[in-house]
């Protein structure tokens, strides 16, 4: 089963690789992992102003597993909170042409943005009422 | 088209359900074949591993004896033996064949086994929410780093020949993590099978067993974790 064009250039080319310091001020960080296959996925998110700025991510798995972060990056960019919720699982598939046995990676990296937002959030709430 | 999701196993009950025989429509009471007809019955596809090779469910199984329980089923479904029956018989003892090698695959190999059953006792892997440990993660993908940095170093450098001794230590560190986690995890084998032999219906007996599963669900996806970065260790330094 060949990988699609799309799934290739961000595997060859991956946008956004990296990572931020954790406990820096607006950063969200997503630390998921897939029992199944042992993917390890790392997503973060820089928000300023209820927008995400940036985003990075760290992944350690197959070519979808990393392309699907790797978009993911792209697309939370420039994003509100709020919009960047709406990310779907199935979105990701659709762009990058997975193939069903591929479908878990796409999941994978929507739960490392749902952990990223909530990591945000959480931090976020706690300097709100000063229990930092 | 919602997350991917593995379907949940059919209750136990229904698994166990006896049909008619095929052939002469009477209550098939024998295991495999009609009492009445001595026509080969079709083993559901529906029956659990341990059920199709006549085991209970339980986590430390001798492999002899299923490996001789596996030879038993296989002569009695080979469909060599089969050819100069009935179509409909042919094409039963070509399926239960087929079921039986599945059920053995899964069931010799006691990581496997293991996941095997967790499926079956909990549905799919996903529900058993456990958290994710970060720290194992952390270091996988720092770890992934020097192996990227090897990858793109000149091999027969200082620094090449340095990274490759770093990750040759972390791979003797991580095979022996695995190896206590295998040991972890038969320990938990053999407490979920006396809990089970137990057989009581108590609350304390209820936590246990919950205990037991979360504690298997989260050895075996380290265990995992640890696997697929060894793996990817040993082929980069081989």
């Amino acid at each position: 089963m060949a990988y699609s064009d799309k799934v290739v250039d961000h595997f060859n080319n991956p946008r956004n690789m990296g990572s931020f310091k954790k406990d820096e001020d607006g950063i969200g960080t997503g630390m998921v992992g897939a029992p199944e296959c042992g993917d390890v996925m790392k997503l973060q998110i820089k928000v300023q102003n209820d927008t995400i700025v940036d985003a990075k991510f760290k992944t350690f798995g197959c070519g979808s597993a990393i392309a699907s972060s790797s978009l993911a990056t792209e697309w939370l960019k420039g994003k509100t909170i709020e919009e960047a919720q709406q990310i779907k699982n199935t979105d990701i598939v659709q762009e990058l042409n997975l193939p069903p046995v591929k479908i878990h990676c796409s999941v994978l990296a929507e739960d490392a943005i749902k952990a990223a937002l909530a990591d945000y959030q959480k931090k976020a709430d706690g300097e709100a009422s000063g229990t930092k | 088209m919602d997350h991917y999701t593995p379907e949940s196993p059919q209750p136990r009950g229904l698994q166990m359900a006896r049909s008619m025989c095929w052939h002469c429509q009477s209550a098939v009471t024998g295991e495999y074949f009609c009492e009445r007809c001595v026509k080969v019955q079709p083993v559901s596809k529906e029956t659990d591993h341990f059920t199709c090779l006549g085991f209970p469910r339980r986590l430390t199984l001798d492999p002899k004896k299923l490996e001789a329980k596996f030879y038993e089923l296989s002569r009695t479904f080979h469909p060599d033996f089969y050819q100069t029956k009935s179509p409909a018989e042919q094409t039963i003892s070509l399926g239960n064949a087929a079921v039986l090698n599945t059920a053995y695959r899964t069931l010799r190999d006691p990581i496997q086994r293991a996941e095997y059953l967790l499926a079956l006792e909990t549905g799919s892997v996903k529900d058993i929410r456990t958290s994710p440990p970060a720290e194992l993660f952390e270091e996988i993908l720092e770890l992934q780093d020097t192996l990227e940095e090897f990858r793109s170093s000149d091999r027969d450098s200082q620094e090449g020949r340095e990274l490759r001794a770093v990750l040759e230590t972390e791979q003797r560190g991580l095979e022996q993590r695995r190896q206590e986690m295998e040991a972890q995890l038969h320990q938990l084998f053999t407490d979920w099978d006396q809990l089970q032999d137990r057989g009581e219906a108590t609350s304390p007996a209820r936590e246990e067993r919950d205990r037991l599963l979360k504690h298997m669900r989260d050895l075996l996806s380290n265990r995992t974790y640890v696997t697929s970065i060894v793996n990817d260790l040993a082929a980069t330094i081989a």
